[in-house]
């Protein structure tokens, strides 16, 4: 009964994120993107249980969602395999699931350059999942550079800001 | 050392107009004996009005460019304020090659306004160089004492000065409050013309010095706005799928050079600025960003990391031809052209130190004109002789400064305690 509760008001929630992103496309003087409004939020048929949202929260490796990097670097390491693969398991089993990455940058070097460095990071991991059998459909990959990157950082301690962290549109 | 700065310079003086004073500039050259000697008098009469004087924004002003040397004035007695009856034997023996004299009065009691009467005086020639007078309101003081070092600058060197330019900047506050501020080029009269709660980032003042381009992170990724700056009323230029960044305008301010991404990773585009006619300007798998437009209209550098390490780049906007530009180190971003498409100035990492470096475009020459650690977003001043960018302050708070470009002068812009960064710089405008 409870979880149920639950799953209502996540619907209601992600209705709420809907509407939401109806109105802020709206009022754009510029060109616009009509591919990027209706594609990524045509969610409209989908409900908790389709998106797996319990599989999603349970403690498994889906609920492990960063991927680090080294300075100026940009391919996945090895050890970040297993978790790309169970989030990839997860869209291919949840078709109307729509995920999110943010790719991120530490302070050094120039904003803009960081904000390509993260979007390319974010990138990787997308391209990660393609090779498992993702649509580009499900994904979007979008990047904050070093924009809420820690300004004080030394050295080792950068990389926590070197990093792609995987969202969903649910959540 | 010296001498890498001497025929770097040598090279941007020969590029000046013919100025009245152009040989006497050139046999001077050399290290800090390049700084011509120059006394600022303080001006009779009544010169401090709510404590700023004449002479010493004169002063600071041409300290700032690295290509004076003023010297110090004070307690010297008997000073002139108009160019007759000058020592010039007096003035020559403190080393001064030039002066400046003035005497500020007031023009109308009723309107309040204020009337400043100025000489420039060539000390070795024994003669009076210009002199001009200038009438505003009291607000408008500092200003007035701008176009002054703007005319001494202009008969000295050939170039404009842009001692009466705006910049604006980035301020940042507590990581939750972020402000787009215009000032004077020294960070006086600082004014916000726009507050939100996430990041703004690459503004760029239009050539024609209307609006001002940057990118916001309100929509919760970056978008591109353009803000007239009369009206101050705002136009979203780009909100596409993905990031959307790093505007650059043309040199006629009809058309910008964006940075989109489209789920792939960054490209560059151009735009007419009222947001038709997107056009990809070439397609790779490496990153293209940091759009600068150069002066022709037809060349855009920008840096990639298509070779390898981040390095500066040209592609010429009819035939996409691409040619590489800087090869000195392994970590070269952030360029932005001079006025005269002679210099570039970009961000180098040397050695882990992030340094402002600037590049002779004709003989490729390099000259690092910033120490690091943490430098970044150098800009040209709209003349091309100075460059705003941003430095660590006691390494941690990020603060505004500028740089001259024979790297002599690096001073701040004060604008308070709070992170400044992102800065750009208007243009001369009458």
């Amino acid at each position: 009964m409870e979880e149920l509760q639950l799953k209502k008001s996540l619907l209601l929630l992600s209705l709420v994120a809907l509407l939401g992103a109806g109105c802020s496309s709206t009022p754009l003087d510029g060109p616009g993107d009509p591919s990027a409004a209706s594609n990524y939020y045509g969610t409209d048929a989908a409900t908790a249980e389709a998106l797996g949202l319990d599989e999603l929260r349970g403690n498994t490796l889906l609920s492990q969602r960063s991927v680090f990097f080294d300075f100026n670097k940009y391919d996945i390491k090895p050890e970040y395999l297993d978790l790309i693969g169970a989030h990839a398991q997860y869209l291919n089993n949840h078709a109307p699931a729509r995920m999110i990455i943010k790719g991120n940058a530490d302070y050094r070097g120039s904003h803009e350059y960081n904000l390509s460095l993260g979007q390319k990071r974010s990138v990787a991991v997308k391209e990660a999942l393609n090779a498992l059998g993702v649509d580009d459909s499900q994904i979007e990959t979008i990047s904050y550079g070093e924009e809420y990157a820690n300004q004080e950082c030394q050295a080792d301690a950068c990389g926590q800001d070197r990093r792609a962290d995987i969202t969903y549109e649910v959540e | 050392m010296i001498h890498r700065i001497y025929s770097l310079f040598f090279g941007i003086l020969l590029l000046f107009a013919t100025p009245i004073y152009a040989l006497e500039v050139i046999e001077i050259l050399g290290g800090k004996a390049s700084e011509i000697p120059i006394a600022i008098v303080p001006f009779e009469g009544l010169e401090n009005i709510g404590g700023q004087k004449a002479h010493q924004i004169i002063s600071s002003d041409l300290n700032r460019t690295g290509l004076f040397r003023p010297l110090n004035t004070r307690g010297i007695s008997n000073s002139p304020s108009s160019d007759i009856n000058i020592n010039y034997t007096k003035w020559s023996s403190m080393d001064a090659q030039f002066i400046v004299v003035g005497k500020v009065e007031s023009e109308n009691p009723i309107s309040g306004n204020i009337k400043i009467t100025w000489s420039l005086i060539d000390i070795f020639k024994e003669k009076t160089v210009v002199s001009m007078r200038y009438i505003g309101k009291k607000s408008q003081y500092r200003a007035i004492a701008h176009k002054v070092s703007d005319n001494v600058y202009e008969h000295l060197t050939g170039s404009k000065g842009v001692f009466h330019t705006k910049i604006a900047y980035v301020k940042k506050v507590n990581n939750k409050k972020y402000s787009l501020n215009v000032a004077d080029f020294d960070g006086f009269n600082s004014r916000p013309i726009l507050n939100t709660t996430q990041p703004i980032i690459s503004p760029r003042w239009s050539p024609d010095g209307e609006k001002i381009a940057y990118v916001s992170f309100e929509k919760k990724k970056p978008v591109i706005y353009i803000q007239n700056l009369r009206t101050g009323k705002r136009t979203l230029l780009a909100n596409f799928k993905g990031n959307n960044s790093a505007p650059a305008w043309s040199p006629d301010s009809r058309k910008l050079a964006i940075v989109l991404t489209y789920n792939q990773n960054s490209q560059i585009y151009t735009i007419n600025a009222d947001g038709s006619g997107i056009k990809q300007l070439m397609r790779s798998n490496a990153i293209n960003t940091e759009p600068s437009w150069a002066p022709n209209g037809e060349d855009i550098y920008f840096s990639s990391n298509r070779g390898g390490s981040p390095q500066i780049y040209k592609v010429n906007i009819n035939d996409d031809e691409i040619s590489r530009v800087t090869y000195e180190g392994k970590y070269n971003l952030s360029p932005s052209i001079s006025y005269d498409g002679k210099l570039l100035i970009f961000l180098t990492n040397d050695q882990g130190k992030f340094k402002v470096a600037i590049q002779n475009l004709i003989s490729n020459q390099v000259l690092k004109i910033s120490e690091g650690p943490a430098d970044e977003s150098p800009i040209f001043a709209p003349n091309g002789h100075l460059v705003l960018f941003t430095y660590k302050d006691y390494g941690k708070t990020t603060k505004i400064g500028t740089v001259s470009i024979n790297g002599l002068k690096r001073l701040p812009i004060n604008v308070g305690s709070s992170i400044i960064q992102e800065p750009t710089w208007g243009p001369i405008t009458n």
